[in-house]
C-alpha cells in the first residue's frame, strides 16, 4: 500500500521536482507555527500566566489553529507520501503522528471545556484543576511533536 | 562582513566544541522550533488583536504576552548563534540566510516604530472602533516578515551559496 503511494504521480513529483519538497517544508513549518504557536499560548494561559487575558478569548482563535493543522495536515501527507515506506517505519514518525492525534483531540476537549465556562459564568472563567492538567498535558505532547518531528531526520 | 566573521570563527574552540558532540545539532533545531512556536504564537494575538481581529482579547492585556514573545526570541537568538557558529563558512555565504538575517533586522525596526509611536497612545484608543490604519500596516507588517523569517530559515539547506 505504502510503496504503491510512493509511485503515484504526486508522490513522485514532490520526490523529484526541485522546488516541491523545500516549499512544502517552509509550508509544513509556518502551520506548526500557527498550531502549536496558538495552542501553547492558550495552554500557558489555562496554567495561569497572562493573567488579564480572558481565557474565553481563545475560543475564536482555535477556528486559525485548526486552519494551521489543515496546513500542515496536507503539506505533510504530500512530504510523507514522496519516502511513505521510510516514514512509515520511522518510530519518530509514529509517535509524533501519535502526539497530533492526542494533542487535536485535547484541543477539542478544553474548547468544550471552555465553551461550558463561557455559558456559565459570561466570560469570566474560573479555571477549574482539571482543564490545567488538560492544558500541562496539550503543552508537554506538543513539546514532543516537535521533538520527535526533529529527529525524524536523526534516527 | 559576516564572511570575515566567519572565518575567525571557523576552527576555532566554539566551533569546534559545537562539532564534537553529535547531540547537540539536533537539540539547538528543538530549541529553535519550540522559540518560534513561542514567538509566533504570541505575536499572532498581539498583532491580530492590534489590527482589530479577535476582539474578545483586552487589546493592552495581550501584551501580556510580550515575555513569551521575548522568551522565544531569547532562545532563538542563543541557538541561532550556535548554530552559525558551528557551521560558519557555509551560513555566512547562504543567500538565504543572508535574507532571513535582514528581514530579522526589520522586524526589530518595525517593533522600535511600535514602541515609539503606537505604544505611547494605545491606550487612547477607542477600542469598539476600527483599529488606526497606521497600526493596522505595522501589525500586519510584523506578521508578513516573521512569517518571511521562517520560510527563509526553512529554505537555508536548499537555497544555493553566495
Amino acid at each position: 500500500m505504502f510503496s504503491a503511494l510512493e509511485n503515484t504521480s504526486v508522490a513522485l513529483w514532490v520526490g523529484q521536482s526541485l522546488w516541491a519538497y523545500p516549499i512544502l517544508l517552509s509550508t509544513h513549518i509556518v502551520g506548526l507555527a500557527i498550531v502549536v504557536g496558538i495552542f501553547a499560548m492558550r495552554d500557558l494561559r489555562l496554567l495561569g500566566f497572562f493573567h488579564g487575558l480572558c481565557p474565553t478569548a481563545f475560543l475564536p482563535l482555535s477556528k486559525m489553529a485548526w486552519m494551521g493543522f489543515i496546513i500542515n495536515a496536507i503539506s505533510g501527507f504530500l512530504l510523507f507520501t514522496s519516502q511513505a515506506l521510510t516514514f512509515i517505519s520511522s518510530t519518530p514518525f509514529l509517535l509524533k503522528i501519535a502526539c497530533i492525534i492526542a494533542g487535536m483531540a485535547m484541543a477539542g476537549v478544553i474548547q468544550s471545556k471552555l465553551r461550558g465556562e463561557l455559558a456559565n459564568s459570561g466570560g469570566e472563567a474560573v479555571l477549574s484543576g482539571s482543564i490545567k492538567t488538560l492544558a500541562a498535558a496539550s503543552l508537554l505532547l506538543w513539546i514532543a511533536a516537535i521533538i520527535a518531528g526533529r529527529l525524524i531526520a536523526y534516527l | 562582513m559576516l564572511e570575515s566573521i566567519a572565518l575567525i570563527i571557523a576552527g576555532g574552540p566554539l566551533n569546534l566544541w559545537i562539532q564534537s558532540i553529535y547531540w547537540l545539532w539536533p537539540i539547538l533545531e528543538i530549541t529553535h522550533f519550540i522559540g518560534l512556536s513561542l514567538l509566533l504564537g504570541g505575536l499572532i494575538i498581539i498583532d491580530l488583536r492590534m489590527a482589530g481581529h479577535f476582539r474578545e482579547f483586552n487589546l493592552t492585556a495581550t501584551h501580556k504576552l510580550l515575555p513569551i514573545v521575548f522568551l522565544g526570541f531569547g532562545l532563538n537568538l542563543l541557538t541561532g548563534v550556535l548554530f552559525f557558529c558551528g557551521d560558519p563558512l557555509r551560513y555566512s555565504v547562504n543567500i538565504s540566510f543572508q535574507i532571513k538575517m535582514v528581514l530579522v533586522a526589520f522586524a526589530g525596526l518595525n517593533a522600535l516604530f511600535y514602541y515609539c509611536k503606537i505604544n505611547p497612545v494605545i491606550h487612547t484608543w477607542n477600542t469598539a472602533a476600527e483599529s488606526p490604519p497606521i497600526a493596522k500596516a505595522v501589525a500586519y507588517t510584523s506578521l508578513i516578515t516573521w512569517t518571511g523569517v521562517l520560510l527563509c530559515g526553512r529554505l537555508i539547506p536548499y537555497l544555493g551559496t553566495g
